[in-house]
């Protein structure tokens, strides 16, 4: 029975596999323009052919070590980690067949803020150890167990809102109370890293921290991507097509926590793109959650990269942190959503 | 001639003590003027340094600290302890001050020494609130010869320096430590990247500008944090080995005091390598 249901799953992703070749590919090109823009942009002007000599590894030393040991890795990171928060939102959102559920609403990145502050305020790591990163996956993966158990088996919206703000809001306060707490003279700056996010001067030190995580946490999720399709049917269906709904519940949380909290661990909290990019992919590839899930991977991974190009072409005295930019598009694309949800469900709109 | 002035106005603005003695009982609530008021004032004159005074990072004379009582740095304690006067920087805790002016106590201010010069004058008017001018004179004096050996050893090649704090803090050239740079022979290049009173510069701006040499508050390497991560970025690693990091612990420059003549025997250390 069980086979049964897997092939079944498995013929339906086949067919369903062909709609969405060209939304894949226009957005791939998309996010390789951005990845290519991200190398050329910054506060030093390098003309396009130097940093083309720069990457062949010609041209000036100076040229060299901006675009390949500045550039490159947060070029990596902006992309693999807008990639696995977009996955993370898309998973999330197949898993509890809500459109609502993001990692950032439900207080992922603040708990793995949160952890990981923990441990370097207890003066267990310092921030380029291994250890980091799994202190920020133990916290994402807390908050989304408690947040799922809180919420029960049949999410309801308002329900999963409420429990991810009480759950975001106390891992903040957590990650301030830890840093003032540390004996840290510069805490305030460094809760602000924590709390807004960015890829600023990231280095591969950085990059080989948290990709390892992001990698798993990543296949992990797309290994799941049929069974959200199942799962769509109702969870007594998909139970019946054999989907074991407790074990895929499971996995899931484990990658998204460690898609997020590799994330978190390098950049810090950067929320809504696992909101905003599943919602902006939907039009293009349609409802089937497991067709969503690569586009959503796309779009998240083009969405950071071109907010962390944005920060770094307005023109501020210090720079404008790139969790900031993506909240400011971010929230008010939530509540545009929740006036929407709210008209669906009936919820009382005259 | 402007520093001078400034030096001058401020002596001036001393109302000089008439017991030789100086006040019985002073409390600091400053980190740089607990620097001042230790150096200068009699340990009994000393009822209570702030909150940072042990701090060995940041304080000259952190192990000196341990002999005095810490305050809280909040106007509540002070009140309590009733000093005849209290040092204070003119900066910060703002509201702790107008509450203690408030109630009657006398408060000296204090402003961020900006050059070796206004540092100077702060001793001088600290040695003549507490009582003990001979002292900061005496201050003044190795800060003075410290000052002419850095100029004896400064070769005719100067070496360019980037001074570079954590996350990429730059002390631009209205700075103590601009003046200390230039004083060793060195030169500051964070005028010409735009910094006048100080900012971040982003590791592209560093790497771009390639100064000779970077001054750093520690030659740590394991980063507690992520301002200190920015430090041993490997493009600053591999372009600044320890060899081309000129190491100046905090203590020696955030405050102007006694502890300048170390800093200048330091820089004028790092001055005298020849350029590669």
């Amino acid at each position: 029975m069980k086979a049964d249901g897997r092939t079944r799953a498995k013929t339906f992703g086949a067919a369903a596999a062909l709609g969405t070749g060209g939304p894949t590919l226009a957005l791939t090109a998309v996010v390789l323009v951005l990845f290519v823009g991200s190398l050329a942009i910054g506060p030093v002007k390098l003309s396009p052919l130097a940093v083309a000599e720069a990457l062949a590894g010609q041209g000036s030393e100076t040229a060299r070590i901006i675009v390949q040991e500045i550039r490159l890795p947060r070029a990596i990171l902006s992309v693999a980690i807008g990639g696995v928060l977009g996955l993370s939102g898309a998973a999330l959102q197949g898993l509890l067949r809500n459109p609502l559920a993001s990692p950032a609403l439900f207080g992922a990145p603040q708990a793995a803020a949160f952890g990981a502050v923990l441990a370097i305020s207890l003066g267990l790591v310092n921030v380029l150890s291994f250890a980091l990163p799994i202190a920020a996956i133990l916290g994402a993966f807390l908050s989304v167990f408690v947040l799922l158990a809180v919420a029960g088996r049949n999410a309801n919206l308002l329900l999963l809102i409420l429990a991810g703000l009480a759950l975001s809001s106390l891992a903040g306060a957590g990650t301030s109370l830890a840093m003032n707490l540390a004996p840290n003279p510069f805490a305030v700056l460094e809760i602000s890293f924590w709390l807004l996010g960015s890829l600023e001067d990231r280095s591969f030190r950085h990059v080989a921290l948290a990709l390892p995580f992001i990698v798993v946490g990543a296949t992990l999720l797309m290994a799941q991507r049929q069974k959200f399709r199942v799962l769509a049917l109702g969870e007594e269906t998909a139970q019946s097509l054999g989907v074991d709904v407790e074990r895929l519940r499971l996995l899931v949380v484990v990658g998204v926590a460690l898609g997020v909290g590799g994330a978190v661990a390098v950049a810090g909290t950067i929320g809504f793109i696992g909101l905003v990019a599943p919602h902006l992919m939907r039009p293009l590839v349609g409802w089937d959650p497991a067709k969503l899930m690569v586009p959503s991977a796309l779009a998240g991974a083009g969405l950071l990269t071109a907010a962390d190009i944005a920060v770094r072409l307005i023109p501020a005295a210090t720079d404008v942190k790139v969790g900031v930019l993506t909240a400011i598009i971010g929230v008010p694309f939530f509540l545009w959503l929740i006036v929407r949800e709210r008209r669906a469900l009936g919820g009382g709109v005259s | 001639m402007v520093r001078h002035l400034v030096a001058v106005l401020l002596t001036l603005l001393i109302v000089a003590p008439a017991h030789a003695a100086g006040p019985k009982r002073i409390a600091s609530l400053n980190l740089c003027t607990d620097q001042l008021l230790m150096a200068l004032a009699d340990p009994e004159q000393i009822v209570g340094l702030s909150p940072y005074a042990r701090d060995a990072d940041r304080s000259f004379m952190a192990e000196e600290a341990k002999k005095f009582r810490l305050l809280s740095g909040t106007a509540e304690d002070v009140l309590m302890l009733e000093p005849d006067l209290v040092v204070a920087g003119r900066f910060a805790r703002r509201a702790t001050r107008m509450l203690l002016k408030g109630s009657g106590l006398p408060v000296a201010e204090f402003d961020i020494a900006r050059s070796i010069a206004e540092a100077k004058a702060d001793i001088s008017r600290m040695g003549e609130l507490v009582g003990h001018p001979e002292r900061a004179a005496a201050a003044n004096g190795r800060i003075d010869a410290a000052l002419a050996r850095a100029r004896a050893a400064a070769t005719g090649h100067a070496r360019t320096v980037l001074a570079v704090s954590r996350r990429g803090w730059v002390p631009g050239g209205q700075t103590l430590t601009n003046d200390l740079l230039n004083a060793a022979g060195l030169v500051n290049i964070a005028p010409k990247l735009g910094f006048r009173t100080g900012g971040f510069a982003s590791l592209e701006t560093i790497v771009a500008a390639r100064p000779d040499d970077i001054l750093v508050a520690g030659g740590g390497d394991t980063p507690e944090d992520q301002g200190q991560a920015f430090l041993l970025h490997p493009a600053l690693t591999r372009l600044y080995p320890p060899a081309r990091r000129i190491v100046m612990p905090e203590r020696l420059t955030v405050c102007g005091g006694p502890m300048l003549a170390d800093a200048l025997d330091r820089l004028a250390a790092a001055a005298g390598r020849l350029p590669p």
